[in-house]
């Protein structure tokens, strides 16, 4: 298996100088329609990223990110309902997502493959039926469930909202450059390739995974929570909605899976998709799914995977270096 | 007020009902059977047969209204070879490319499709929810002090009339043993002389046929919306993972199980919470036997 991970160094400057530019367009005065758009990219770039670390690096193929984004987006709004103020509660929304993955865990990493994303695709459908049936506070407009207004989003202008998921979209950017040049990448890369070896040249596969799983829902729970800030309503159908998944997958696919830059690129597509086509809404989605299957089919490796092809850039850097830390092992050096 | 003939309706109702899961089921377990594969787009595939037999009853597409009506049971004769030649081009030209790139190719493959299909259904017939409406879809049928709606019997005789049918196809045409070997072991079944290429296409063809029979008995039974295929879904794998691979009887049981557990949970519980148990019922079967209560391990 060919990838490519850029050393850690290796442009850091372009980064904070992008993110630099970036944070000052709300002052400078950006369109708001242009604030929008870019917050949509930087919520839709945190999970596609999170999804390729899953997909890409850990093999484990999760369905389940509604259900993080939908558990991060209620209870910031919950958490404001009872009078705790929204930033703590969106931290509070990504910690209840990453409690909810630690519970989760234990019955579906016993599901490998393919099981495991059917084990996981059932999750966010259960977890909107929860909210359809069960009200934590204050009494419904109809019935049980329902929705609920974010109390004080007022207080939030566009571009505090917009600074929140810039944060998140770099966070999650700089949080995979860690990851990939840490143990926990080498290790995560060596389950994906084959479990079985892995286990047996002392990588603690459940522990890693977990990991990933946990890093995953922090993530996802994080941009799902201020998403619905700026929504300042949530629903449980579209809160759980299995269209998250889709976005994340078509982002990290298109862009490229295993590749760092591949869901920057995967976003950038889609979110352009969605403005373009927005006064046709039905159409963006059926062009989405048509491009996921025709690049599917003709460059699994995405668009960043084919231009690394094309420039020759073809690292083995990663089967190296984890070579290099088996055999540092075996000296008695290195502990994974 | 809770006796045994209060038992009656729900205990009837959720076998019946586990006839119209068995129906829908069948094509998710061929083609998981004989191809290995997940059609994550089952769910969506029978909701299309729901709406090409709405189209055919109702005539409306885009809102347009084209002047002719058929009956939801006689537009299968259409809609069956549709979704047949649906499934043997989605084996053709995407899966059968899609098992040489990687495991999750196949996977994510379907994922496309089934978002495709999804905003078809809304671009063509609307959000709105839809229900075949027929006369006898509106009858109801009294056993005793029991009574139920015509459909959920006509539901369970068509699942029952689709196993025994499909069993004796496999089991006695060549393509059935054909699809049989091939499911066993492709090489062999290679080496012997089988087209396996073409019988993955007849098998995912086949899947589609049941499927196209399984969405207009759901169409006259109950509501739908483009989006209603993810839940499908869940109940035909939870159906599959039960019955285990490759068990006609294990998927007919499946189903039972699966209706009970709907009806009887909703009758004991709450009639609000039947969808949740039955997803808690699904899932903590895989977390405790992947392989199926009545499957056996295969490698």
């Amino acid at each position: 298996m060919r990838f490519t991970i850029p050393g850690f160094g290796k442009g850091t400057i372009p980064l904070v100088a992008v993110a630099v530019v970036l944070a000052v367009l709300p002052v400078v005065g950006i369109a708001q329609r242009w604030l929008l758009y870019l917050l949509l990219f930087f919520v839709y770039l945190a999970i596609a990223n999170m999804w390729n670390l899953h997909c890409g690096y850990s093999g484990l193929i999760t369905m389940c990110f509604p259900a993080f984004i939908g558990l991060g987006g209620y209870t910031m709004v919950i958490a404001a309902w009872v009078g705790i103020p929204i930033p703590l509660g969106i931290i509070a929304g990504a910690m209840v997502a990453v409690l909810f993955a630690l519970l989760i865990s234990f019955p579906v990493f016993r599901l490998g493959g393919v099981y495991f994303a059917i084990g996981t695709l059932i999750l966010p459908e259960v977890m909107k039926q929860v909210f359809l049936l069960w009200r934590p506070v204050g009494e419904g407009a109809v019935g049980k469930g329902a929705g609920y207004m974010l109390k004080g989003a007022t207080a939030f202008s566009l571009g505090d909202v917009y600074w929140m998921a810039l944060a998140v979209g770099i966070g999650s950017i700089i949080a995979m450059r860690f990851v990939l040049n840490s143990r926990l990448g080498l290790g995560l890369a060596a389950i994906r390739d084959n479990d079985k070896t892995a286990a047996s040249s002392g990588v603690g596969v459940f522990r890693l995974k977990l990991y990933s799983f946990m890093m995953g829902a922090f993530v996802t729970g994080l941009a799902g929570a201020i998403y619905y800030v700026r929504q300042a309503y949530i629903e449980p159908v579209s809160a759980f909605s299995i269209s998250w998944s889709m976005t994340a997958i078509i982002a990290a696919v298109v862009g490229g899976l295993r590749t760092e830059q591949g869901p920057i690129v995967g976003t950038i597509i889609v979110v352009f998709l969605h403005f373009l086509l927005a006064r046709y809404p039905g159409y963006s989605l059926i062009l989405q799914g048509v491009i996921l299957i025709a690049v599917m089919l003709a460059a699994p490796q995405g668009i960043v995977g084919v231009i690394d092809r094309l420039r020759g850039i073809r690292v083995h850097r990663a089967t190296l270096r984890l070579a290099t830390s088996i055999a540092d092992r075996i000296k008695g050096k290195g502990n994974m | 007020m809770t006796g045994i003939s209060d038992l009656a309706t729900p205990v009837l109702m959720g076998i019946l009902l586990g006839g119209l899961y068995v129906l829908i089921a069948l094509g998710l377990s061929m083609v998981f059977g004989v191809m290995r594969l997940i059609n994550v787009a089952h769910g969506d595939l029978v909701i299309l047969a729901s709406y090409l037999a709405f189209f055919a009853m109702s005539g409306e597409i885009m809102r347009h209204k084209l002047a002719f009506g058929s009956d939801p049971l006689l537009s299968l004769i259409v809609v069956i070879p549709i979704m047949f030649g649906i499934g043997y081009a989605i084996q053709k030209f995407l899966m059968s490319r899609a098992f040489e790139i990687s495991m999750e190719a196949p996977l994510l493959i379907a994922f496309g499709l089934s978002l495709v299909i999804q905003n078809t259904c809304q671009r063509f017939w609307t959000p709105l929810s839809r229900r075949l409406i027929t006369p006898y879809a509106l009858e109801s049928i009294s056993l005793g002090s029991v009574t139920l709606p015509q459909m959920y019997f006509l539901d369970f005789i068509a699942a029952v009339v689709v196993v025994l049918l499909l069993r004796e196809f496999l089991n006695r045409t060549y393509l059935g043993k054909a699809i049989n070997a091939t499911s066993q072991n492709k090489r062999a079944a290679h080496l012997m002389g089988v087209n396996t290429g073409r019988v993955y296409g007849f098998a995912f063809g086949i899947a589609m046929a049941t499927a196209a029979l399984a969405g207009v008995f759901l169409g006259l039974t109950f509501p739908f919306t483009p989006t209603s295929g993810v839940s499908f879904l869940i109940i035909a794998f939870g159906v599959v993972i039960i019955g285990g691979l490759g068990s006609m009887l294990g998927t007919f049981v499946g189903g039972m199980i699966l209706g009970l557990a709907r009806t009887l949970g909703g009758y004991l519980l709450d009639p609000a919470a039947q969808t949740l148990i039955l997803y808690l019922l699904v899932l903590v079967v895989l977390a405790a036997r992947p392989q199926g209560i009545f499957g056996v391990k295969r490698t």
